[in-house]
């Protein structure tokens, strides 16, 4: 974005981003292609890209002319990919999403955007049409910190869709911020799931040859087109080095990290399985196998919206829970400290959560618990004041992320009445609550 | 000798790239430190990286080769000298103000102009000497020139950039990179290519090198400074020349070039007036199914296959020296090579030494159908590396049509030749870092630095008046000494006479006996120098007190108190002279000298005698 004064000029001159161009200012003569420009900094800079390939910033200042220059350029675009169409290769759908996993340089903000086509992502990655019959649909493209439920149900329908239609498995390639919500999201959703649905993203875009993207997308296909896993699952590098992923349960993964290729980690799990870059599965754990029912994929979509998740800390006011009550709130799950506490009896009454949980559940607000510590699991016993919350009304989550919990208060609610909700919560669905917890899990 | 006149019949043009790392405390986008302390490594790291398009959409020819190549890279990281940023797993850091700053500085020693807005590019590197797949790197000055001897030298272009990691050692499968240097400030000067001759190259690199210098703000030692030299002569094309260890031998390396150049465009004549053709390749493997030959037979044995290709009109061609000991075949070789064969077999060669029996050799000639003039060249390995191995070579042979292939070549200060590295990157490999914001330059503080600009002749000038002595005045401009050196002649009162053999003479020999003198701040050097200026240490007690390697002003006084080094003088010594009696001025002098040697200014003590 140029100042206006500069754009009016570009425009006289019939020049736009993109074009060859002459700048003279002063002694120096530059030559190059006029670069947009990001909309940070100095208003009166022209950006140009060298012949030697450097943008640079140069002052348009009085006494400064530009001109265009009669050079053509070859104008690239990606060849189109005629995927091998492998007999005997199993069909796997890639449902797109958006992420960074299909994003590209975006010279507007100078940020990383989503831009790119699906089918660019082959091109990248010829070695999907070795390992499957790639099929792609285009569903949207969001960065993961836009999703809504109202994208998980489109995705799960779409999920099933394909899966109804002939699909091996299912690939989608998601914005890594919010991917273990979807995951837990498709977890709930996808009903007499008997097939791996596999997730997966990129912490360094594909335009980078060191991106983790391609890796990520090979392990992805290849665990939708080889494992015999029939749940939700997360596929991403399982350490920094470009060797390992792991797949990881729809319900058990989270971030764990901003900006590491291997962020996503199971909590109070383990990953179902390790896959490595020439496509060999170890499994690591139990899971559900694909079994030989011939029934069809269900996706359950309804959702509530209004459940929120809320995070007790020192100073924390639990006037935030009569908020939520008045803003017509059906549930709350609370990240609770240690073992699944909220303030008591603090110096000051004001601050003690137990009232207010009373009231919500009183008022027929489902409140779970969960810790935020992650690891680990949640009890009610241990100190009387876990009994007294207990007994105020709120549901202890055992060893359910508070994340997954509140995803899953969602999909409860919207699909079953209060009650049953309520007997649900705590109890294990889809992998998301493990009755023990092994010795060697973190 | 050959001289100016020579070089311009042949079209010799030539211009170098010179590199610098800045010494600075932390790296350009992190803030690991920049010192590469010989750490041991902490984790290692194995990534595979691939050719992308750039912006404008081209995708590099030299990053599709090393693509092709599938290498793995392995990288060591280290606790202090690498973090997150350093492997790609963490954005940038701001841009190192102090790296930017050192920039400026030889921008403006080098009469650079400087951007308004300096933008931050990624250079893709497709070696794996980056685990992110670019290099960090800007353009920070244009339009500059430099005088050396009586020319005046323009350079175009000085770039900031973060410096590659290290090789550890690298093979057909693997590359093994240290990353604690990854990362750190590194200046690239480009000069003009109006270089006229090998040795101006050499007078060129110095003068940089001097100035570079003469900042005091850039690292030292083995590997901180390198050349590139790119050169090409009439009917040829720019290679570049990497690696050179030595600038004492960049003049013959240069020469050796020139002469390969030479021979290659004589040979590409040569093809073309043959009408020469390099034909498809075949696979051979049958030919040799019961071959004797012993590097056939284990490739065969192991699974291998043979692939041979016809070179029409190549004969003795191939044979032919380009370079002492290097001929058209390995040139070719050197293709195949990269394709991950041990090399190729050709028909210039003397084929006994392979043990290719008669019989082979025809049923090859006759399956490649080979007539008279023709020549074959041969590979054999893995089926996979073979069928790399022989397309990469055929590459080769039909550059050499074109006489120089465009290469990047490494310097080999042994041979004094050069070696194929990879073909010459092309100009698509750029495109903007968005991780990092552009860089507002300010010009009056740049105009600020300009005009306080050292010339280093004028500085030469003003060390041969204070040191009084030229040859240490030359050694002075050279010496990592050099800013301690003015610092001490401008706080002090102390003549440069007599600090320059300390810094340079006395420093040397006291560290040749084993003196941590490196330990010495520049604290410690100025309380000694003090001292000394104050009078209260003589000259021959500086040595004494730099014997105890003093790491800081206290321990200098520490040092002259534990040592007794305190000049004894004045009063003190007149009462010292009165108490040894009537004894001859001589006598005095001996035994006064024999016992305060370190205490006693000798030429104090003669006048008081004289006075006596």
């Amino acid at each position: 974005m140029y100042s206006e004064r500069i754009e009016k000029t570009l425009k006289a001159k019939g020049i736009s981003v993109g074009d060859e161009v002459k700048l003279t200012s002063g002694d120096d003569m530059f030559e190059g292609v006029l670069m947009p420009r990001a909309e940070t900094g100095d208003s009166s800079i022209i950006v140009i890209k060298l012949r030697n390939g450097y943008n640079i910033g140069l002052k348009f200042g009085d006494g400064a002319s530009i001109k265009k220059l009669d050079v053509k350029r070859e104008e690239f675009a990606f060849p189109k990919v005629e995927l091998k169409k492998g007999k005997g290769l199993p069909k796997v759908s890639l449902l797109y999403t958006g992420g960074t996993i299909g994003s590209k340089v975006d010279y507007k903000t100078g940020g990383v955007h989503m831009l790119i086509k699906p089918e660019e992502l082959l091109y990248a990655i010829p070695e999907l049409s070795g390992i499957a019959e790639v099929e792609i649909r285009d569903l949207m493209s969001i960065a993961s910190e836009d999703m809504t439920y109202k994208e998980w149900q489109r995705i799960a329908k779409e999920t099933a869709e394909a899966l109804n239609s002939g699909a091996r498995g299912v690939v989608i390639t998601h914005g890594t911020d919010t991917m273990h919500f979807t995951s837990a999201a498709l977890s709930f959703m996808l009903e007499c799931l008997n097939a791996p649905v596999v997730m997966t993203g990129a912490q360094r875009s594909s335009d980078r040859g060191s991106s983790d993207a391609f890796m990520n997308a090979i392990c992805a296909v290849s665990l939708a087109a080889k494992s015999d896993v029939a749940e939700v699952g997360i596929c991403m590098h399982a350490n920094t080095s470009d060797d390992l992923c792991n797949l990881i349960r729809g319900t058990k993964a989270r971030k764990m990290h901003t900006s590491r290729r291997d962020a996503f980690r199971p909590v109070n799990g383990r990953p179902i399985a390790r896959i490595d870059v020439g496509g060999k599965i170890e499994y690591a754990s139990g899971y559900k196998k694909i079994s030989d029912t011939e029934a069809r994929v269900k996706a359950i979509t309804g959702f509530e919206p209004k459940v929120a998740l809320i995070k007790v800390h020192p100073n924390s006011d639990p006037d935030v829970l009569e908020y939520y009550l008045g803003k017509g709130y059906k549930g709350a799950i609370i990240e609770g400290t240690g073992l699944g506490h909220v303030p008591i009896a603090p110096s000051d009454k004001k601050y003690s959560w137990l009232g207010a949980i009373k009231r919500a559940v009183d008022a027929g607000m489902l409140v779970g618990m969960t810790s935020q510590c992650l690891n680990g699991r949640v009890n009610t016993n241990v100190y009387t004041n876990l009994r007294l919350i207990h007994g105020a009304g709120a549901i202890y989550c055992e060893d359910m992320m508070p994340e997954v919990a509140v995803v899953k208060l969602g999909f409860l609610l919207g699909n079953y009445e209060r009650g049953q909700a309520a007997k649900l919560l705590d109890k294990n669905l889809k992998g998301e609550i493990t009755s023990r917890t092994e010795v060697d899990w973190r | 000798m050959r001289d100016e006149k020579h070089y311009e019949s042949i079209g010799f043009k030539c211009g170098l790239e010179i590199h610098q790392r800045l010494a600075t405390e932390s790296k350009l986008f992190c803030s690991c430190s920049a010192q590469m302390p010989s750490d041991v490594s902490v984790e290692e790291i194995e990534r595979r990286q691939r050719a992308v398009a750039g912006e404008l959409g081209k995708v590099d020819p030299s990053a599709v080769f090393e693509s092709a190549r599938a290498r793995k890279f392995v990288y060591n990281a280290f606790s202090k000298s690498a973090c997150l940023v350093d492997i790609d797993e963490e954005p940038p850091h701001e841009l190192n103000p102090e790296a930017l700053d050192i920039a400026m500085l030889i921008s403006a020693s080098l009469g650079m102009k400087i951007p308004a807005e300096i933008e931050t590019m990624r250079k893709e590197v497709v070696d794996g000497s980056d685990p992110s797949a670019f290099q960090r790197t800007m353009l920070v000055g244009y339009n500059g020139r430099m005088r050396v001897g009586k020319k005046d030298l323009a350079i175009p272009t000085v770039f900031l950039e973060e410096e590659s990691s290290g090789i550890e050692r690298s093979d057909k499968e693997i590359v093994l990179y240290n990353i604690d240097r990854l990362g750190v400030p590194l200046i690239e000067i480009d000069t003009d290519p109006d270089i006229k001759t090998p040795d101006e190259a050499k007078e060129v690199a110095r003068r940089i090198g001097l100035l570079l210098r003469i900042t005091g703000r850039v690292q030292r030692g083995i590997g901180s400074i390198r050349q590139d030299v790119n050169i090409s002569i009439r009917g040829g094309t720019r290679v570049e020349i990497k690696g050179f260890q030595e600038l004492e031998t960049m003049d013959v390396i240069i020469d050796r070039e020139i002469e390969r150049h030479q021979k290659l465009i004589e040979l590409a004549g040569a093809l073309h007036k043959r009408k020469a053709k390099v034909h498809n390749s075949e696979e051979v493997t049958d030919i040799f199914k019961s071959t004797k030959a012993k590097l056939l037979r284990q490739s065969l044995d192991g699974g291998g296959v043979a692939i041979a290709a016809r070179l029409e009109g190549f004969e003795g061609l191939l044979g032919q020296e380009v370079n002492p000991d290097r001929r058209l075949g390995s040139e070719i070789s050197d293709y195949a090579k990269m394709g991950g064969v041990g090399g190729i077999i050709h028909s210039d060669e003397n084929l006994a030494r392979y043990e290719l029996s008669d019989a082979e050799v025809s049923a090859l000639n006759e399956r490649l159908g080979l007539k008279k003039g023709d020549a074959f060249i041969l590979v054999t390995g893995p089926a996979e590396a073979c069928s790399t191995a022989i397309k990469y070579a055929l590459i080769r042979a039909e550059l050499a049509f074109d006489g120089v292939p465009k290469e990047t070549r490494g310097a080999d200060g042994k041979r004094l030749i050069t070696t194929f590295m990879r073909p010459l990157p092309g100009g698509s490999r750029m495109y903007p870092e968005t991780d990092v914001k552009p860089i507002v330059t300010d010009e009056k503080a740049y105009a600020q630095l300009k005009s306080r600009v050292v010339d280093p002749d004028n500085l030469l000038k003003e060390l041969e008046a204070d040191i009084g002595n030229k040859q240490l005045a030359s050694q002075m401009l050279w010496s990592p000494y050099l800013p301690l050196f003015k610092e001490m002649v401008d706080k002090t009162k102390v003549s440069g006479s007599v600090i320059a053999p300390i810094l340079l003479e006395k420093t040397k020999e006291l560290r040749r006996s084993g003196v941590a003198v490196d330990r010495i701040g520049a604290d410690a050097f100025a309380r000694i120098f003090e001292r000394y200026g104050h009078g209260e240490i003589t000259k021959a007690a500086i040595g004494e007190v730099i014997k105890a390697a003093p790491a800081s002003a206290d321990e200098v006084d520490r040092a002259i108190k534990a040592n007794k080094l305190e000049r004894i003088s004045g009063t003190e010594l007149k009462s010292i002279i009165h108490k040894l009696g009537n004894k001859g001025k001589d006598e005095l002098m001996r035994e006064l000298m024999s016992k305060y040697r370190l205490n006693v200014d000798g030429e104090e003590l003669r006048s008081l005698l004289d006075k006596r």
